[in-house]
Parts: structure tokens; sequence; C-alpha cells
């Protein structure tokens, strides 16, 4: 099981890809954008799944990184910034 | 402690500092710091109204914008972005200046008032926060502005330079400005020491992205409370310093630049925390983001100076004698204007 983090351009694409995850049985929950990502602050939505699930991304997403397993490291797996 | 509360209680502490320092240089009480007073203050000392009691270019304000700017691109995060429904952001940033005029305040001040004892500013963080209560409805219920886009470097260069210029203008050519002769226009600490609290203060703001709203919006939207740190610690801060120099004054009457009527300070700062959900941050937040390149934060500042001038111009501002007439009225027309807003913004979430 590994960590993502999706952020996205407004607020309701990431409620809309919570739900979307949520519905394929994804522990995905809506949070505030880590600083370390971006300096900007929107929504994210932070899941835990065997893969990325990029398929289920809503069209305004911005970016989907894979977390380190330790500190503040990722790993870019989509960028439409 | 979390490395990122570090940064937001930082920017909390400095803030606090900040304003009890500026208050005690010149500033109004309560006063070091008020996005929207000093946006009004300047949009007089540009002559867009004739309110001669608060006329004055702010260099706080120029500040946090030059500040967040330069710490932006030091940190390669200056980005020019817009085009997020920009005609709607002017028109919730007019509303959202309706309501902190009639309250005499935006959140940062209402921050400060309370820790220097304004018991009117209380009842006023009770609206705020009911305010951002209803904002997060229409959050969850799909409102949405749309997204922004990458733009040029003019775009979001434009806002710091005009405030640059402005600042430059008004050292330099001083009399090309209005000046108050009295009142809170005419106290003001001195420009440099403003300016350069400006800057840090700015930059601080980037590095932690401070936002008053953010502290409870995030806390009723994701349980996250975080920003509830620094909020706490621009109050905390306060209350301390204003122990310490003898200004904490713990009462509703004679508060400085502040009125009584409970109904109209928590319903002014009702449609500013409704307002400032739907914009997607607090007015200091947005003085933030235009310094980062955000030409959508960029029209909203504008709105914000344009509805300050609307404000003294149509008798809508609150003084210490109490709300106006027209302020109530406006204050109504902008719970309508935000409804509408809201419902012509919304889609299925």
């Amino acid at each position: 099981m590994k960590e993502y983090i999706a952020t996205f351009h407004t607020h309701l694409s990431a409620m809309r890809t919570q739900r979307a995850l949520a519905g394929q049985g994804v522990a995905a929950r809506l949070a505030p954008v880590p600083r370390y990502l971006s300096a900007s602050c929107g929504t994210c939505v932070l899941y835990r799944a065997n893969e990325a699930h990029l398929g289920d991304m809503d069209a305004d997403v911005e970016r989907v990184v894979e977390k380190s397993v330790q500190g503040d490291g990722f790993m870019e797996l989509l960028n439409r910034a | 402690m979390k490395k990122r509360n570090f940064w937001v209680i930082l920017t909390g502490v400095v803030i606090g500092i900040a304003a009890l320092a500026l208050s005690a240089l010149g500033n109004p009480g309560n006063m070091g710091f008020c996005i929207a007073c000093f946006l009004r203050d300047t949009s007089g000392a540009l002559k867009l109204h004739s309110a001669e009691v608060v006329q004055y270019v702010r260099p706080e304000i120029v500040g946090m914008i030059l500040g967040a700017m330069i710490v932006a691109m030091l940190t390669k995060e200056f980005k020019p972005r817009g085009g997020s429904s920009p005609m709607t952001r002017f028109v919730i940033a007019v509303v959202v200046m309706v309501g902190a005029l009639m309250f005499l305040g935006c959140p940062l001040r209402m921050m400060l008032r309370v820790g220097g004892g304004d018991l009117n500013a209380l009842i006023g963080l009770v609206g705020f926060v009911a305010g951002i209560f209803v904002g997060t409805l229409w959050m969850r219920g799909g409102f949405t502005l749309k997204r922004a886009y990458a733009q040029s470097l003019t775009e979001g260069l434009t806002l710091p330079i005009i405030a640059a210029v402005i600042m430059a203008l008004s050292a330099f050519l001083p009399a090309l400005f209005a000046a108050s002769e009295s009142g809170p226009g005419s106290m003001h600490a001195p420009i440099l020491i403003a300016l350069v609290v400006g800057l840090v203060v700015g930059g601080l703001c980037q590095r932690s992205r401070f936002c008053t709203v953010a502290a409870s919006r995030d806390a009723m939207l994701f349980k996250d409370f975080s920003m509830l740190w620094g909020f706490a610690a621009v109050i905390v801060t306060t209350i301390v310093g204003n122990l310490i120099l003898g200004k904490f004054h713990l009462s509703f009457a004679d508060q400085p630049v502040a009125h009584t009527d409970g109904l109209w300070n928590f319903l002014g700062m009702a449609l500013v925390g409704w307002g400032s959900v739907l914009l997607g941050g607090c007015p200091l937040r947005q003085v933030i983001l235009a310094g980062e390149g955000n030409s959508d934060a960029g029209i909203t500042v504008t709105g914000f100076v344009v509805g300050a001038a609307i404000c003294h111009n149509f008798g809508l501002a609150s003084s210490a004698k109490g709300p106006t007439a027209n302020g109530m009225i406006a204050v109504v027309v902008g719970f309508v204007l935000l409804t509408l807003i809201g419902l012509f913004n919304r889609e299925k979430a």
C-alpha cells in the first residue's frame, strides 16, 4: 500500500476525485495542500492504494505525487500545473 | 512541534509584535495592521474617496506585497496565474469591504482588537466564524469560481509594480496625494519602519500561507487545525503585549476606532467571513497572493480599494458613532449578492 497526494486547480475538483476514489473503495480524504508541494492554499486528496488511480482523477487535477515513506520527499507521477 | 505549525506560529507572533510596535510608533490604537483600513486609507490618498480623516498611502501594504513577491521569487514560487472568474472576485471583494467597514476592520484587525480587550471584536469574531461556516456550506455544495491558468510575467508583476510606484511617488512627491491632517489617516508610524515591517510580515506570510479565514475554514472542512495556531498566536501575543504596555482595556465602550452596535458588528464580519471563503482566503491572504503573481488576487485587492471608495463616497462605512443606515442596507445587499453569486456558480459536486 502506497500513499499518494493529488492536488487540484479547484476545491470542487478535489471533492469530485475524493468521491470517485471512495467509490472504488480507496481510503481517500480531503486536506489542505502540504506546504512543501505548493505555496497556494488549495485542497488536495490524500489516499492510500496499491496504485495511483490516475484514471480516476477529475479533469482539473494539477499534480499527483507518491509520498516517500519518510519525510517530505515525493515522486512526481503527473503534472498539469 | 510540527514544522508547518512552527512557521504559522512564528508568523502569528511576529504579526502581533509588529502590530504592537506600529501602534506604539504612531498607527491608530489596535490598528498596527489592518488590510481593510490601510487599503481604505490608500484609496483616500489616491483621491478615490474624499473622507478627509482616512487618507494616507500605507507603506505596510506595499511592503507586504513586495515582501511576498521577493520571497516567492527567491524560492521559485513566483507564478503568474489568473483567469478564475475575475469580475466575480471583484464584486465579492467590494462586498467584503462593505462588511469590513461596517465592523471597522479586516479579520486581522478584529484579532488585534480582541487582543486589546475590545469586546465588540469578540462579537465580530463570532460573526466571522458564522460567516465562514456558511461559506463552507457553499463549498460543500459545489461552489466554484473555476480554475486559474498560467499567465505572463507582466500579468503577475503588474500589481506589485503599481504598489511600488505609488509608494515611491508618495515618498518623494507627497503633494500628489491627499493626506489626512486629523483622524486615523493622520496617525502613522514612520514610513521606512512601516515599509520594512510590511516587507518582513509579507515574506513570513508567503512562507507560512498565513490566513485568518483558513484557520476556521480548514477546521470545518478538513478537521485540520494547523492555521488555528497562527490565529491564536496573534491574539495571545497582542493580549500579552498590551498587558505589558498597559494598553489592555477590557470593555465594549470607548475602544479606539470602534463602535458598540453588536448586531452590525456581527453581521459585518459574517459578510467578511462568507465572502472570504468564496474568494479562497482573507484580505491579508489576497495581498500576499497578489505579491506571488496571482492576478485574481490582484483584481481582488483592486476590488477592496474600489469597495473602500464606494463605502466612503456613499456613506456606508461606520464610524466610532456607529453604523449608518446606508451601511446597513449595503450589508443586506451584500448578503443577497453573495447568495446570487453562490447560486450562479454552483456545479454538481
